[in-house]
């Protein structure tokens, strides 16, 4: 559903993503980890055809994001960490207006937006303009509108930023739910609670390079060290990446 | 189900309704800020087409020269104004397409970038245009009036001016669009500071003074101004659109309609083949461009030297550096307030938008004070050399108002917002707002003071009078900054990070309108005040009760809001 082969980003000198190889089969809940600086939302900025890699390539549902950009798009939902949104539109105005860019009919924008927005608690907001609405509730607004046209593979980057815990739980199980129903869940955060809780594979990027990759037990088994995931990450972000990376295995 | 949109009209849609909520939201916010927005805009509609109308009549009375005078006018004004439509259109196109979040947002959904360039072209050419439509539109009646055409005249030069304004946003997108993808080449550097300099040069070359003596201007007046209008005569260059916009306009209003729709023609076909081509041909390019704006390091990346600099420069250093160097000399001032004074140095710097307004205004004003030497023959009788040197006061006072308000108002708003780091400092609040006072007053006052002194100097005035000149700058100045400084702390605004968005609320309007209510009747003051004009003076009694009165109300609009926005601070809640 993603595939980076040979994926490299240079800005000037600085390589952000460095031969990143990676393969997120459909319906898997995949997340990216990584220290500051790592390449994350490089990565992220990538898979959703913000800037044009390098070299290498990135196929989002088996398009090539570069040569076939809107048959990518139209199948990729991207909510960023500081998400856009206009304004002085209503959310219902916005889900209907980010529906309509994805040619969706109206009945089944409303019918989406209907069953999304009691998912979200946003019923309340629907009718008022964005430029009040908390952050957490806009974060909310964004993912919604990300969800919406039933996206083929959803990138997420930090989706807990400025959730209370209970609109916490409810994106865990709405992103859950949906990876178990097909939709590929690419999420690129900080807290590992989340990754070690929801993911079924996880990266690890440091320093441009995806230096580990597998499963929870994978992890721990190319670490060397035992317990939680946080053991797992200050272990493998530690090393060297020119060495860690041969740790990793090619997915 | 699929359904079938056009992303560009959605994309107008939704804006327009942003843009429509946004003007309503004026209304809502406070009567005063509208009323006052009312007020500037109807004035100056007003105003200007007064005094256009004036000027058209009385270059008109000129005995076989009016007719082309005017249309000299038009066609200077019209190239001009295509110059600055298209460096605006630059500055606002760039910004638009490659500093912009709706631009990012919309990368993302599956619009393609050919709809997203043609959205952002739009929104450009109205953000870049739309002034000048305003600017123009009570020239354009006037003209009509003096000439008295016929109604279509007016439907023509709407229609017209609209065709204009997309061939330099044409331009001007294509310039943003080649910026962002070539910038850090050297050789697009190369090139484009070449231009640059060379267009700079060669329009210094071009409109240096000509030396004209009184017996040239009493004998040979046709002679004099041949040479003038022979330094205009670019403005009539066939191929430029505002040419084709001029004569257009020209022709139409003497009833020679055939002329005129030849060059409608013109214009109208340019229009459609840039149109078109900027349409279809420019999505592509748009995001390779997006993608080397984000992509690259640095702009001077590629110049091999300048990075084996930087890497040979020695670790980093932890020592002061060289502005708290300097500062320390100010030994009288605490550590923290020279901390604090070295942080607000640093900001301004840094922020190119800041100082690039201020070089701008006050350049302006410098060249043209400078320039004053070129009429030193014209300016021999006392009066015009006192209304010139008043004139100049009043001018420096208004740029400083400006950007007394633009930026010396939002800085409390904008440290509030920073509350954590000065706020909760030992510093203290009160100390904060007094050493931000302190600095703008300080650092305007070399500016005002120096182009006062400098406008005093290029006039030939004694001494007595530079002093006076001095002097009373250098109240004005402290007067504003405290009014700017005071006003901020009474109306702050802790929800926005934007300056601008800051000073458009109500204390910002507040504070411009008070600025120049100040500086008008401080200027009128001053005249009557002034020692040298005695007549006048009677109507206040005495010299000294129109400067005691100045002095009155400098200290009621500077340090009043100071004073009450320094108790307010005593009992101050985020």
């Amino acid at each position: 559903m993603v595939e980076l082969i040979d994926l490299v980003k240079r800005f000037g000198e600085l390589t952000a993503v460095n031969g990143v190889q990676l393969a997120v089969r459909r319906g898997e809940f995949f997340a990216l980890l990584g220290p500051n600086a790592a390449g994350k939302t490089t990565t992220i900025k990538l898979i959703a055809g913000l800037m044009k890699p390098t070299s290498g390539t990135v196929c989002v549902a088996g398009f090539d994001v570069q040569k076939q950009p809107l048959e990518a798009r139209q199948r990729l939902a991207y909510v960023p960490d500081f998400p856009f949104l206009y304004e002085k539109l209503t959310p219902w105005e916005f889900l209907r207006f980010t529906g309509q860019l994805f040619q969706m009919a109206e009945s089944r924008i409303q019918a989406a937006a209907r069953e999304l927005a009691a998912r979200f608690n946003l019923e309340p907001y629907l009718s008022k303009p964005i430029e009040g609405l908390s952050h957490g509730t806009r974060q909310r607004v964004a993912i919604v509108s990300a969800l919406l046209h039933d996206p083929e593979v959803f990138v997420i980057d930090e989706p807990m930023v400025g959730l209370d815990p209970q609109h916490a739980r409810v994106v865990k199980d709405v992103l859950k739910e949906r990876s178990l129903l097909g939709m590929t869940v690419f999420v690129s955060t900080h807290q590992l609670s989340v990754a070690e809780e929801m993911a079924d594979r996880i990266g690890i990027m440091h320093q441009g390079r995806l230096i580990a990759l597998g499963t929870r037990d994978d992890l721990r088994r190319q670490s060397g060290a035992a317990g939680a995931l946080e053991k797992v990450f200050l272990a493998l972000t530690a090393q060297d990446p020119e060495g860690a990376v041969e740790k990793a295995p090619r997915a | 189900m699929q359904a079938s949109y056009c992303p560009l009209l959605l994309l107008l849609r939704i804006n327009t309704l942003q843009a429509w909520r946004r003007l309503k939201s004026i209304r809502e916010q406070s009567s005063f800020l509208w009323s006052v927005i009312a007020v500037f805009i109807l004035g100056y509609l007003a105003l200007s087409f007064l005094l256009f109308h004036r000027g058209l009549k009385f270059m008109g009375r000129f005995p076989g020269l009016g007719g082309l005078l005017t249309e000299r006018l038009l066609f200077l004004l019209f190239a001009f104004l295509f110059a600055l439509l298209l460096l605006s259109n630059l500055v606002i196109g760039y910004t638009n397409l490659f500093r912009n979040r709706e631009t990012s947002y919309l990368l993302a959904l599956p619009v393609s970038t050919q709809t997203i360039f043609r959205w952002k072209f739009i929104e450009s050419t109205l953000l870049a245009s739309w002034a000048f439509v305003f600017l123009i539109a009570p020239l354009l009646a006037a003209y009509g009036l003096t000439r008295g055409v016929p109604w279509h005249f007016y439907l023509l030069t709407l229609f017209l001016i609209g065709l204009f304004i997309v061939l330099p946003s044409v331009a001007g997108s294509w310039l943003a669009v080649s910026l962002g993808r070539y910038l850090d080449r050297r050789a697009f550097q190369l090139v484009a500071l070449t231009l640059a300099f060379g267009g700079l040069a060669g329009a210094a070359w071009w409109f240096q003074p000509e030396p004209i003596t009184d017996p040239m201007l009493e004998t040979r007046v046709l002679t004099v101004l041949d040479r003038l209008l022979l330094k205009t005569r670019f403005a009539q260059f066939p191929f430029l659109p505002s040419y084709w916009l001029s004569a257009g306009v020209l022709n139409w209003s003497e009833g020679a309609l055939a002329s005129a729709s030849f060059f409608v023609l013109v214009l109208l076909s340019y229009v459609l083949f840039f149109g078109f081509l900027s349409f279809t041909r420019t999505g592509g390019i748009f995001y390779e461009a997006c993608s080397a704006v984000q992509s690259r390091g640095g702009i001077l990346e590629r110049w091999h030297w300048l990075r084996a600099r930087r890497h040979n420069r020695r670790n980093f250093d932890f020592s002061p550096g060289w502005l708290e160097s300097a500062l320390r000399a100010l030994s009288w001032v605490k550590s923290d307030t020279r901390a604090l004074v070295a942080k607000d140095i640093r900001l301004f710097w840094r922020d190119t938008t800041q100082w690039g307004q201020t070089f701008v205004l006050f350049g302006l004003l410098g060249a043209y004070i400078i320039n004053l030497r070129h009429f030193s023959h014209q300016l021999t009788n006392p009066f015009w050399v006192n209304l010139v040197a008043y004139l100049n006061l009043g001018a420096c006072s208004l740029n400083l108002a400006t950007l007394t308000t633009r930026f010396v108002y939002p800085q409390f708003s904008l440290e509030g917002k920073r509350l954590w780091v000065v706020g909760l400092a030992p510093l203290g609040l009160g100390r904060m707002v007094k050493a931000k006072f302190a600095l703008a007053s300080s650092a305007s006052l070399c500016i005002t003071l120096g182009l006062v002194l400098l406008s005093c100097h290029m006039l030939k005035m004694p001494g007595s009078r530079t002093l006076y000149f001095a002097a009373a700058v250098t109240v004005m100045t402290f007067a504003l900054n405290g009014l700017a400084v005071g006003l901020g702390v009474l109306y702050p605004n802790f929800k926005e990070d934007n300056p601008s968005k800051i000073v458009s609320g109500f204390g910002g309007t507040f504070c411009l309108v008070l600025s120049f209510l100040y500086i008008a009747v401080s200027v009128v003051l001053l005249a009557l005040g002034s020692p040298w004009s005695r007549g006048r003076s009677a109507v206040l009694g005495s010299p000294e009760t129109a400067w005691l009165i100045f002095l009155a109300l400098s200290l009621a609009l500077g340090w009043l809001p100071l004073k009450v926005g320094l108790r307010r601070l005593a009992r101050f809640e985020l």
